[in-house]
């Protein structure tokens, strides 16, 4: 019944190993929720924590960095949520974070990710509160998905309709779908087509053809036109030519119109003829009185044709003209 | 009235031992405080009881450990859940199935040892003969014995949590090519203090229960061979129904502290 010495060395080591094991346990449970290194605390406000619990992860940039050390509600929409973080970690996270809620796989914990800011804040200090996101939910989600879905039903239905309109061969496409006679007649459209645009490859040739023959041929106007350098020339002269005379006409014109002026202006013999109505007046009182005279004169001669003396030379005149008439 | 009046003998009977069990655990707590100490019988009977049921834990922690992982590792595939696997495992082990295992396995290596030591004891009137020789057998025996299972048992709870776990990992290893790192990771992060201090704690009773159980079964012996079997068994039978109780109390508890 008395101890030896290995069966108190062997319980002592039994007894040294248990506890190691138990305090090494500790040791790591411990060390995951950051309660043996230094730490700090930072803050983030949310309107929804979907589910986020004391001593969830933290991570930044996907790597774990601290936990959540509580949640508050401050008031009806708002919870603030404070987490422990490395101290080793500080100098990375800048003022600009945004800290969002996130799920750790589909049915895994929820875990609050830091993710950086673009910009280049100064380095976040201790009790510091950093911007927060909050995410979709998954009833956002899937209210949104029921109202594609809906939408979708209704999309679906309308398809349908026009496709099995288009079957029994209703509007424009169900005929193109269904008619053999329209199917004919677009390929009989097709080969006119086909055929029209043959002839017009084979006019676009001949007009091809036409163009280089002109080019090469010198003889024709066109040719002349296109080619001759020298005629060319000459015509440049004659256009010069044509351009000087019509300024020259331009001159006469000029003078025309200042000779025209002068009639209207001055007091020459024509201006006097056109211009003065007393002359017109005389004028025309003689040209009357003439007139009168002369009416006056025929009544003169009829009067002596009928007298005794110059009678018979006239009856003379009458004979000889019916003897001429005879012949 | 004939049921009651054959249920009612059997409701003192049990009234009466739970009574004297208290009064037995009373005692023992008064006495644990007393002088003189006997540290050389604690020191034997922790190795008695410490060292010696290590390999038994041992094995019991490997093979729980093994068996639960082959077990779950077809269910948790069905759902593509294989990673969870190191912190199902984790967790159920450091938090129950370690404790009630060890405990269990303890109550019949030891609480029946117990038992049978102390019934033949007082059988064969050598606890009378140490009274008369002025020694305290209540001290020498009883409070030495429950201490030492009191100290041990989270001990070997701690071990056997430990094998298991790396009888878990070992089919995790095999199987699904899990490295040691990635186990451990896995199974520390889903660790947490309300899973492992509990546990402690309730590890501690079920030490106290075997050894107090099997100590009073075996001092309050009755005269006979037959006496010595019936107290070894008893004791056995008792104490994991106490384990259970305990257990369920604990976690009640448990529950109430950590908001699980």
């Amino acid at each position: 019944m008395k101890n030896t010495k290995s069966q108190k060395i062997r319980l002592g080591l039994f007894v040294i190993v248990g506890t190691m094991l138990f305090v090494t346990g500790v040791y790591f449970i411990g060390q995951r929720q950051n309660m043996f290194k230094k730490t700090f605390k930072i803050n983030a406000y949310f309107q929804n924590v979907n589910g986020l619990q004391k001593g969830n992860n933290v991570r930044y940039s996907g790597i774990n960095i601290g936990t959540v050390s509580g949640i508050e509600m401050i008031n009806d929409s708002t919870i603030k949520v404070s987490m422990n973080i490395e101290e080793k970690i500080i100098t990375h996270i800048k003022k600009d974070a945004i800290a969002t809620i996130g799920s750790d796989g589909l049915v895994g914990n929820m875990i609050l990710s830091i993710v950086p800011g673009k910009g280049s804040a100064p380095v976040i200090s201790n009790g510091d509160t950093i911007e927060s996101y909050s995410k979709i939910g998954a009833d956002d989600i899937l209210s949104t998905l029921s109202v594609s879905s809906e939408n979708a039903a209704i999309l679906m239905s309308d398809l349908l309709k026009i496709t099995t309109s288009m079957i029994e061969g209703k509007g424009t496409l169900g005929l193109l779908l269904n008619d053999t006679l329209m199917a004919k007649d677009m390929r009989q459209s097709v080969v006119n087509l086909k055929k029209i645009s043959r002839g017009v490859i084979t006019t676009i040739d001949e007009l091809n053809e036409m163009i280089t023959s002109l080019k090469k041929n010198q003889e024709t106007v066109l040719g002349v036109l296109l080619n001759d350098s020298i005629s060319g020339k000459k015509m440049k002269t004659i256009i010069g030519n044509l351009e000087t005379s019509s300024e020259e006409i331009e001159t006469i014109m000029a003078n025309i119109d200042a000779v025209i002026d002068d009639i209207n202006s001055s007091n020459g013999t024509f201006n006097y003829i056109v211009k003065d109505t007393a002359l017109v007046n005389s004028l025309k009182s003689t040209l009357h009185n003439i007139n009168e005279g002369t009416d006056k004169f025929n009544q003169n001669m009829e009067a002596l044709k009928h007298n005794f003396l110059t009678r018979r030379y006239f009856r003379k005149l009458e004979r000889k003209e019916r003897k001429e008439a005879k012949k | 009235m004939f049921g009651i009046n054959k249920i009612k003998p059997r409701i003192d009977d049990f009234l009466v031992e739970i009574g004297a069990l208290s009064y037995f655990s009373g005692r023992f707590f008064r006495e644990v405080f007393k002088r003189p100490f006997e540290f050389k019988e604690l020191l034997r009977q922790c190795f008695n009881m410490g060292n010696r049921s290590l390999l038994l834990v041992g094995i019991t922690g490997f093979i729980i450990g093994l068996v639960l992982t082959l077990q779950t590792r077809p269910t948790l595939q069905e759902f593509g859940a294989v990673s969870w696997m190191p912190s199902m495992v984790g967790i159920s082990i450091v938090r129950e199935i370690g404790p009630m295992i060890t405990a269990l396995v303890c109550a019949g290596r030891i609480g029946s040892g117990i038992g049978a030591e102390l019934g033949s004891m007082r059988v064969t009137e050598q606890i009378d003969a140490m009274e008369v020789s002025g020694t305290n057998p209540f001290k020498y025996l009883v409070v030495t014995r429950v201490l030492a299972i009191t100290l041990m048992l989270p001990l070997l709870v701690v071990v056997g949590d430990a094998v298991a776990l790396y009888g878990s990992y070992l089919v995790e290893h095999l199987k699904g090519d899990v490295s040691f790192n990635l186990y451990f990771n896995q199974v520390f992060d889903s660790l947490e203090f309300g899973d492992i201090i509990p546990a402690t704690v309730k590890s501690f009773f079920f030490g106290f229960a075997i050894g107090i159980v099997g100590c009073f079964k075996g001092y309050y012996c009755n005269k006979g061979t037959e006496g010595v079997g019936k107290a070894a068994n008893s004791a056995v039978v008792f104490t994991s129904l106490l384990l259970f109780v305990i257990d369920f109390i604990a976690v009640f508890v448990a529950d109430i502290f950590y908001e699980l």
